[in-house]
């Protein structure tokens, strides 16, 4: 039985729903590239980045939610309007943000797991 | 002995441990600690790391009276330097809102501003800088501690967490950099418990209403300028002269500018009391020191801006042996900032006789860092810094004032030339352009080596910058006039300045 709850969803609306569902608590969100039937993405860097994360969670904050977010497949990412882009001000995938915090980690930082880390135990 | 070895990690031990222990290891646990997360400490820790050092951070924000509090990054990142100008803009944009309707833009009703918006998307960038420093310090290997540090002799620091948990830290050498924090008049009744400071004032989540701004230091006059700007009756309280250290006659011309444009100021004016009336509004009572009387009058806030105090008190220098100047309570320091101490250095704002600014804080941190790791000897320029006011008419100045050259060199061996000129945009948005100066003093005969640029105007920060390099390089005056300026600026007006104070000529600028 985790601390916290594991969410996933799939494309900007879903998440954007689920999120309003649940304010008031610590939201965590990862996004990645959409994964294929074998479970893997067409971002490479979102391939290396997920266990490395995935290995910290057990440092999230008790109560919180931990968002997986699979954004759209490759052509739909590339599009500079796609409403992650344009809306959440995300600039690559993968991307680990404190949702209604500055705090975010992009591409490489997410490789770090110290990093990563860092954001789940922050004040 | 060997008895005594073992006891090395109890925290309570004797002076005479300590010192037997560390000279059978050798070794500390940490090459450098830097006590002080800001514009300097981080620079010199980051720094260092990068050559390789062992370094750990410690930064602490004791909350202010008012109970405001914040991440890493110092007074610059925080409470200074990067709200100061964000809200400066904001301010500058309210200006330019009432500019655009004579550049044709067809704006539908009154315009407001919203206190909230402002401050949060403000707050939310200083955030994201906290974020970065942390990610920054994580990615250099920086060892980062949240603890109020303090010393316990020359290599030894204790940090205190928040809780009262207590961890000490060995260090070959420890650096401060702990800079300071603004001045409650606690003299005055009603000073602390109903005022507030620049500590404050950014992270207010509502509007201070009608202020009063007491102070006439660059963060007073600064924070009235944008207070106004965005639309708040505001009040500055002044005891003598504005702006005292910076050359007077561009003080004067910011702050005809600030009553020209709306903000009040109360000259000779000493605040006596400050008491909080059943409606909430604060009552100040002040002597007006040309007449001698007392006057009164009702604000929703009062910001104190008269002076910053070195963070030395709870550090523990004393006690060690570090010397600080009686007066400022600053660290006395030396050309390579060392302090009384050996490996114990000081520099940034807690630094005596060192300007209080970030980039010479940076600078000098960096600099530091690497005299300690050996990969040189240089030492940090503290002369021919560049500065710049922020206030709603912008002043920029590199070198000597006026009267400091006066001073230095006598009347009659230098010679100031001057103009009063008129920014291009001000034209079509009728905008009164009388304070828009420019002064360069220079060494009378020969070369005419300038000695100090003065300008006010819209972007002096932007204008003065390319100038310093200038100065840095030892401009004369002929370097400037053999320079062809840019068109149509307003820095280009620095290029054409041929009129002499001494000549008593007119010396407004007259079209191209």
């Amino acid at each position: 039985m985790s601390h916290y709850e594991e969410v996933k969803v799939h494309g900007y609306d879903e998440f954007c729903k689920a999120v309003s569902e649940r304010k008031g608590n610590d939201i965590f969100a990862y996004f990645s590239g959409d994964i294929d039937t074998q479970g893997l993405s067409w971002c490479p860097d979102c391939v290396k980045a997920e266990p490395i994360v995935r290995g910290e969670m057990s440092h999230l904050p008790e109560g919180s939610v931990f968002f997986y977010c699979q954004v759209g497949e490759r052509p739909y990412w590339k599009d500079p309007n796609n409403e992650f882009k344009k809306t959440l001000k995300l600039s690559g995938v993968p991307t680990l943000i404190r949702y209604g915090t500055p705090q975010k980690l992009v591409e490489e930082e997410c490789f770090k797991a110290d990093l990563v880390r860092m954001m789940f135990t922050e004040d | 002995m060997a008895a005594l070895c073992r006891v090395r990690h109890r925290w309570k031990r004797t002076n005479c441990i300590q010192l037997l222990t560390r000279n059978l290891t050798g070794t500390f646990d940490y090459d450098l600690v830097v006590i002080g997360g800001g514009s300097g400490g981080l620079a010199c820790s980051k720094e260092a790391a990068q050559l390789g050092q062992k370094v750990a951070v410690l930064d602490y924000v004791e909350p202010s009276v008012k109970g405001t509090k914040w991440g890493i990054g110092g007074t610059c990142v925080n409470v200074g330097c990067i709200p100061k100008k964000l809200m400066h803009q904001a301010a500058l944009l309210g200006t330019a809102l009432k500019d655009a309707q004579k550049y044709g833009w067809q704006i539908p009703g009154p315009i407001s501003h919203d206190w909230s918006t402002m401050a949060e998307a403000v707050q939310n960038h200083v955030r994201s800088l906290n974020w970065g420093h942390r990610v920054q310090l994580q990615d250099k290997e920086v060892k980062y501690l949240n603890v109020k540090g303090s010393l316990l002799d020359e290599h030894t620091v204790k940090g205190s967490t928040r809780t009262g948990k207590e961890i000490m830290l060995t260090a070959k050498n420890i650096v401060i950099a702990t800079g300071g924090r603004p001045k409650y008049p606690t003299h005055i009744p009603g000073a602390v418990e109903h005022g507030i400071t620049s500590d404050d004032i950014f992270w207010l989540k509502e509007s201070p209403g009608k202020t009063l701004v007491v102070g006439a230091s660059y963060v007073a006059l600064e924070c009235a300028g944008f207070l106004t700007g965005i639309g708040l009756e505001t009040t500055v309280m002044v005891r003598s002269i504005p702006l005292r250290g910076f050359d007077q006659q561009m003080a004067g011309l910011v702050t005809d500018y600030m009553e020209a444009y709306g903000t009040k100021f109360s000259w000779r004016s000493v605040p006596k009391s400050v008491d909080k009336l059943s409606s909430g509004v604060l009552q100040v009572t002040w002597t007006d020191e040309q007449t001698g009387k007392d006057q009164r009058d009702t604000f929703d806030s009062v910001l104190w801006a008269v002076g910053r105090a070195p963070e030395t008190k709870t550090l523990g220098l004393e006690k060690v042996g570090v010397k600080l100047n009686k007066e400022s309570g600053k660290i006395l320091v030396a050309a390579d900032e060392s302090t009384s101490v050996p490996n114990i250095y000081a520099f940034g704002d807690i630094g005596e006789g060192r300007p209080e600014l970030t980039p010479t804080a940076i600078k000098a941190g960096k600099l530091l860092a690497r005299r300690l790791a050996g990969q040189t000897n240089e030492l940090m320029n503290y002369d021919n810094v560049a500065t710049t006011v922020f206030t709603p008419l912008e002043y920029g100045c590199v070198g000597l004032s006026e009267e400091e050259a006066e001073s230095r060199h006598g009347k009659d061996s230098i010679e100031v030339y001057h103009a009063f000129y008129k920014p291009l945009e001000f034209t079509v948005a009728e905008r009164d352009a009388s304070q828009c100066y420019i002064k360069v003093v220079c060494k009378r005969g020969g070369d005419q080596r300038i000695l100090g640029l003065h300008f006010t105007g819209p972007n002096a920060g932007e204008v003065t910058q390319g100038f310093a390099m200038g100065f840095q390089c030892g401009a004369t005056l002929t370097h400037l006039k053999e320079t062809v300026g840019i068109h149509p600026t307003c820095a280009e007006e620095l290029t054409k300045v041929n009129v002499s104070k001494r000549s008593g000529l007119d010396a407004t600028v007259t079209g191209c």
